[in-house]
């Protein structure tokens, strides 16, 4: 066990250092000067000097390089350079509220998509259930979660007037209140900033869970088959188990494996899905950072956005391995 | 009790009901090919709109109507789908757009091609260090997803056809390497290898003249099923701004730009995530079909 683990924190260090090279020699080595990016044609070039010293961008390739690994490690990226203040105090503001939308939509794509996998796994030789199951799947795949998003306020928020058009509620002010202790002095207002921040939490969470819930569903679909087919499901049936018990006492339990590979992969699409659905919603949050930060050309921002939705991925799938171990023993001897 | 009863007896009608379904011959033959058919329909119906976009489009693309500001659909007789904020025609800018999208999706899918099954093949066919290092540089890429990659590879070239291509067709690399990779491993171990390299054949020459034909089959009938991410991700880059700079009309531009009108004008982005969504349906159906052509045990999966 303590090998395994052992083991695999070895490979995830080389998997985030990789991932962070290619970030950075992404953003240094390809043609196109960040400072000329950023200022224009017409900057002049004292200016240029000036920002190319800012940045660090005079000294070798290599010392970047290394001076870039190791304050991402510490989570330092730097100052905006259209703002001034630091990188990692915008994404720590940004964090919780993109960490709400993806926490949300995977409740929704949970509810959607694993009960129709597992539905259409157990009748997948029935066409009236089958078919209309596979629709309703594929729809969610080729759905661009934008439009659905866009849909979704034409309708429950123009139309209908329910959900507010844009923006997150207020987060900020939550979180405080949990980090004072208000909670406690002032329960109602807490409640109603909840209220707020879900009311404004919804059409985001439907958009982008729908669209998941068919990668879910998908995935949850050929776990349930595969666990269908072991034997020790026909052993329980061959006990003269009902149909009810083999699946919630003998399937379902063998499921956490491959649940928590689907919650590996879900993380990682959730939170590309999350640049697009904060576009759309004109949400806050990371994906929303970072999409304005490219628009403005502002490269510490971007680069530390992209920083971190890499090394949470990665982690994410460190995590996953390690819960391969605890769910099923014997991973760790393999 | 009796609710229970209920719901198992309809349960058992509904079994039932689709097995008398499931067992006519041709129910059978629908459930076979119709969602072939749908998908090769539209996905050939998007190559003949895409191909022949300036002889189907009603009018030019950037041609400004004046008289015409965001007309709603049928409003003004001959803009069939409406106007946006410029009084351009959108159904012709739909069609001008299908353009965009399948210029991506086929060329990123070619260069990832290109790019992946050799290096999937020198893995497969070679092994040793080589493919342990091609292999976990193709894990690394696979860490990101294609449209954040595609967004790192935008941020430091600039939004542009090229890039957009450049950037999604290196996303699609990982998936070529190990598909070639795994068939390269199959290959490597038949007869007519031994032979080549018997006669004397060099590495090279055995795995561009023996193992690459015989891989190539295999690999031409997949390949369809990743035109649909690249679609997919053209439309989410343009929605962002960082794709096809605007007077070329995307879907995901025109989306993007109808987007400040959604409160008058619903319908520009109606009709062009419509038509997005019906192209990676139409791929993705295609893509399905091919894998079950191909391998029938993950049929329906």
């Amino acid at each position: 066990m303590f090998q395994y683990v052992l083991r695999r924190l070895l490979i995830a260090v080389p998997m985030l250092l990789g991932a962070m090279s290619i970030v950075f020699f992404a953003m240094r080595v390809l043609p196109g000067d960040p400072c000329v990016a950023m200022m224009g044609d017409q900057a002049t070039s004292e200016a240029l000097a000036d920002c190319t010293r800012n940045l660090g961008l005079s000294r070798p390739l290599a010392v970047q390089y290394v001076d870039y690994l190791w304050r991402s490690i510490r989570l330092d990226f730097g100052n905006s350079f259209r703002q001034g203040y630091p990188v990692s105090e915008y994404i720590a503001r940004m964090f919780p509220h993109t960490f709400v939308l993806v926490m949300a939509s995977a409740i929704v794509a949970a509810l959607v998509g694993i009960p129709i996998g597992i539905l259409s796994a157990l009748h997948r030789r029935n066409p009236l259930v089958d078919y209309p199951l596979r629709i309703i799947a594929l729809l969610g795949l080729s759905m661009p979660v934008f439009w659905l998003g866009i849909l979704l306020l034409i309708v429950f928020s123009l139309r209908l007037d329910l959900f507010p058009l844009i923006g997150g509620g207020d987060l900020d002010g939550v979180i405080g209140m949990i980090r004072s202790g208000e909670v406690f002095s002032h329960p109602g207002d807490f409640f109603a900033g909840v209220g707020d921040v879900l009311h404004h939490l919804t059409l985001p969470a439907l958009a982008l869970g729908f669209t998941l819930a068919a990668t879910v569903s998908r995935l949850s679909r050929s776990a349930m088959l595969e666990i269908i087919s072991q034997d020790y499901i026909r052993t329980a049936r061959a006990k003269g188990q009902g149909e009810r018990a083999v699946v919630y006492k003998h399937a379902l339990r063998n499921m956490m494996v491959p649940l928590l590979t689907i919650i590996g992969i879900f993380v990682a699409i959730a939170l590309t899905g999350t640049v697009l659905t904060e576009t759309v919603f004109t949400r806050p949050g990371l994906g929303k950072m970072l999409v304005d930060a490219i628009g403005a050309r502002d490269y510490p921002v971007a680069q530390g956005a992209i920083t971190v939705f890499t090394m949470i991925i990665i982690l994410v799938n460190l995590v996953v391995d390690m819960l391969y171990a605890v769910v099923d023993p014997r991973v760790a001897y393999r | 009790m009796a609710i229970v009863r209920g719901a198992d007896r309809a349960e058992l009608a509904l079994a039932r009901a689709g097995e008398e379904m499931r067992g006519t011959a041709r129910a059978r033959y629908l459930r076979r090919w119709l969602p072939i058919g749908i998908g090769i329909f539209l996905a050939v119906a998007m190559i003949v709109v895409a191909a022949a976009a300036p002889l189907l489009a009603p009018m030019s693309p950037s041609a400004q109507f004046s008289g015409a500001v965001l007309k709603a659909p049928g409003a003004v007789e001959r803009h069939l789908l409406g106007t946006d904020e410029f009084g351009r025609d959108l159904l012709s800018r739909i069609i001008r757009g299908a353009r965009v999208s399948l210029q991506v999706g086929l060329a990123s899918v070619i260069f990832g091609f290109a790019l992946g099954v050799p290096l999937g093949i020198v893995a497969g066919f070679r092994g040793g260090r080589s493919e342990t290092l091609i292999m976990r540089c193709t894990d690394m890429l696979m860490a990101f997803p294609t449209l954040l990659l595609a967004l790192i590879i935008v941020t430091a070239l600039g939004g542009s056809l090229i890039n957009e291509i450049l950037a999604i067709g290196v996303a699609l690399t990982p998936n070529f390497v190990r598909l070639a990779r795994g068939l390269a491993l199959t290959i490597r171990e038949q007869d007519y290898i031994l032979a080549a390299r018997a006669l004397g054949g060099g590495q090279l020459r055995v795995m561009a003249g023996h193992v690459f034909p015989n891989a190539l089959y295999a690999l031409v009938v997949v390949a369809p099923r990743y035109i649909a991410t690249p679609i997919r991700t053209e439309a989410g880059l343009s929605f962002l701004g960082l794709g096809i700079p605007p007077p070329t009309p995307s879907w995901g531009n025109i989306l993007s730009e109808g987007r400040q009108y959604i409160k008058c004008c619903p319908w520009l982005t109606t009709f062009s995530g419509l038509a997005i969504m019906v192209a990676v349906l139409a791929f993705n159906l295609v893509g399905d079909a091919l894998r079950d052509l191909l391998d029938p045990r993950l049929r329906g999966e």
